[in-house]
């Protein structure tokens, strides 16, 4: 997958292009709007992350051209500012999604992976991680072939992990995604919630699945597979 | 003179605008009193005016009743017309009075001495034709007369026909009434310099403590927001005045010293972050470490980058939705179901910390509220009595419709807010317990959210509390 980083400060680029790197992808990085310009036309990218706040040509004006010429790459806006109008502006110029500086570097790995694997794939019945087991339309998890007693939302909580295995999900992402949270006040409620997962799935058997990425959020994993 | 703020109502600047009050209140009283002595004089001068002419009009009425009443009943008796035309017109002094006896031909019978000279027969009976009734006429000489003419039947039957004329001199009256005008136009001028110079200085007297306050009110200066109207012995009307200023002086003085207060608690918020992350790097970086080190140091930094990110995210928040214009995505959302959410939520943490968490709501109570915002308050609320919560207290949430509007309880009987803390508790970046550590308390901008969000939706938000008992914070959205 290759895809294109235009972003003029550099120290915001040199980390995208490592993690973005890291995490598999093929990094191009374009300092301004001009050289975006030039390196799009040259060469074919599944996804650009495009800054707004470009010396020479501006991310808006990279996005209406590139609409223009018909190219349907995919885009994530990246900005400093958050005014509810640029998001729309944004979006209306045909931008895929937009995020917000400062932004949690899983976050936007998370968003880059959401927008390529788009059309969705096909939504597993059944989710395996190392001896974790879920059967998602049983509502039924077994770890070790031991059947695991899990609440309702521990179980909607072990899905969304096992779903994105090896992916780091933020609190925030978490409390969005299992309990329509949408706002970062008191993110150590799902610290709580994911103590108490862990103490059902991950303490009772001697190899952990369920890891704490410091200062980010969570990961399920297996762990002798890295 | 204190017009409101720019969105407030709009200054009177109407027909007065710009004028200075004393003038207002000398033209004023200018009007009044001119408008008092010219009715007085005037009304004084019409009824003396009215009184004279109706005296000489009787007698005129009475001269001509006498000679009637000869002609009449004396059948013309000719010597005693002569003495009562002749001879008693002619003795009155001080009044000209002139009686002249016509015969059906015209033909003068009687007449007052000197009236021939004065008044002629045809004179008379042509003013007369032209007027009739009672009628002024000049002599030659410049005397002004009232006079009258009347038929008068010698014999009941009415065939001999003669006709008497009276005439009243009223030069001297008119020279009187005369020297009354000239009296009333010099009262009336009089009191057109006299008014307007009295007028002014007492208006000027009256506004002075106006003009005191007002360079009171020019010195003070952003760092003398402290000083005050002293307005003893002012009237009451500017006593009110300073009243209502000094109030206004003193709101000023407290959100500039809130302003104060908040940035440097901004400051302050801002600094610890970027130190740790400043002090930590430098000092993992001035020597070489073991990898577990770098990741505990980096991890750090994280932490409190993921801190400086929040603080900017909820101080744009704020600084936002300060600006005008709606900024609400308004949905119509189920609020009982929005409390389950949130106690579903906040179940997990308050089953490990021993606390009961429950919600109950009016059945279907549906309300047009920004969801994620309305979250996010209720949220902060939840997570605040969380916060001074322990073990074996309760937390309620209710939703109930009061009155057309909606009413949301956030009840808990933990450890309670102080009556100091109180009145404070929704002030940004305030903190109930100052000893409270960061951690676990966040950089004090929750309950200014909260308070931010209800306002924006139009709300209101109260809170009481009894230290020990526990704490109930009240919000009230307009209707459903």
């Amino acid at each position: 997958m290759k895809l294109l980083i235009v972003e003029d400060e550099v120290k915001t680029a040199n980390f995208l292009k490592r993690g973005l790197s890291e995490a598999g992808f093929l990094v191009s990085v374009a300092a301004d709007g001009a050289e975006g310009k030039l390196l799009i036309e040259t060469g074919a990218f599944d996804l650009i992350v495009l800054d707004i706040m470009l010396p020479v040509v501006d991310g808006w004006h990279i996005l209406t051209w590139l609409r223009s010429i018909g190219l349907q790459t995919p885009v994530l806006i990246l900005t400093a500012r958050d005014e509810v109008a640029d998001r729309v502006r944004g979006l209306e110029l045909g931008a895929d999604d937009y995020l917000v500086k400062p932004f949690a570097f899983s976050e936007l790995l998370a968003r880059v992976r959401t927008i390529l694997r788009r059309p969705p794939v096909r939504e597993a019945t059944t989710l395996r991680v190392a001896d974790l087991e879920i059967d998602v339309a049983g509502h039924k998890a077994t770890r070790a072939g031991q059947r695991l007693d899990l609440t309702a939302r521990e179980f909607t909580l072990l899905s969304l992990l096992a779903r994105r295995a090896g992916e780091v999900l933020t609190r925030t992402l978490i409390a969005e995604s299992v309990w329509a949270i949408n706002f970062d006040g008191d993110t150590n409620v799902v610290d709580v919630n994911v103590r108490r997962l862990r103490g059902k799935v991950d303490d009772p058997f001697p190899r952990k699945l369920l890891r704490t990425v410091r200062g980010v959020g969570y990961v399920l994993e297996n762990p002798e597979r890295n | 003179m204190f017009s409101k703020t720019p969105n407030g109502t709009n200054p009177r600047t109407g027909v007065w605008g710009g004028t200075s009050l004393a003038v207002l209140l000398t033209a004023w009283y200018t009007t009044a009193s001119f408008v008092v002595v010219a009715v007085a004089t005037g009304s004084l001068y019409f009824v003396l005016a009215n009184n004279l002419r109706q005296i000489s009009e009787q007698a005129l009425m009475d001269e001509l009743d006498v000679c009637r009443a000869l002609v009449r009943e004396r059948g013309g008796d000719s010597h005693a017309l002569h003495e009562e035309v002749e001879i008693d017109s002619a003795v009155r002094r001080y009044q000209k009075f002139y009686v002249r006896v016509l015969d059906p031909n015209g033909v003068a019978l009687s007449t007052t001495p000197g009236m021939n000279r004065d008044l002629s027969s045809s004179r008379i009976m042509e003013e007369w034709s032209r007027h009739r009734g009672i009628f002024w006429i000049d002599s030659p000489s410049g005397e002004t007369y009232r006079a009258i003419v009347a038929a008068v039947p010698r014999d009941p039957a009415g065939k001999e026909v003669w006709t008497v004329q009276a005439a009243v001199d009223l030069t001297q009256e008119q020279i009187i009434l005369g020297q009354q005008r000239i009296w009333v136009w010099t009262v009336l001028t009089a009191a057109l310099i006299f008014c307007p110079a009295v007028g002014f200085v007492i208006a000027r007297r009256g506004t002075r403590p106006l003009r005191e306050v007002a360079e009171t009110a020019r010195h003070i200066g952003s760092s003398t927001l402290n000083e005050r109207i002293h307005a003893e012995g002012y009237p009451v009307e500017v006593r009110v005045l300073a009243t209502a200023f000094n109030a206004m002086l003193e709101r000023l003085e407290e959100s500039f010293a809130r302003l104060s207060r908040f940035s440097a608690d901004i400051a302050h918020e801002l600094r610890t972050p970027v130190n740790n992350i400043r002090g930590e790097t430098e000092v993992a970086l001035a020597r070489a470490r073991t990898p577990e080190e770098y990741i505990e140091v980096l991890g750090s930094c994280l932490e409190e980058s993921v801190r400086l990110s929040e603080l900017v995210e909820s101080l744009l928040f704020l600084a936002r939705s300060e600006s005008p214009g709606d900024h609400l995505k308004r949905t119509p959302e189920h609020l009982g179901r929005l409390l389950t959410d949130l106690c579903d939520y906040y179940e997990a943490t308050a089953a490990e910390m021993g606390v009961t968490l429950a919600a109950s709501a009016d059945p279907d109570i549906v309300a047009e509220v920004d969801r994620a915002l309305l979250q996010r308050a209720l949220g902060n609320l939840v997570s605040n009595a969380l916060a001074h919560c322990s073990a074996g207290s309760g937390i309620w949430l209710s939703a109930q419709r009061d009155d057309g509007r909606i009413r949301f309880e956030i009840r808990d009987t933990g450890s309670g807010i102080s009556v100091d803390a109180l009145p404070r508790v929704f002030d940004r970046f305030y903190r109930a317990d100052r000893a409270r550590s960061r951690d676990s308390g966040g950089a004090g901008l929750g309950l200014a959210i909260v308070k931010q969000i209800v306002v924006l939706h139009g709300g209101d938000v109260q809170i009481a509390s009894e230290p020990g008992r526990g704490t109930t914070v009240s919000v009230v959205l307009p209707g459903a």
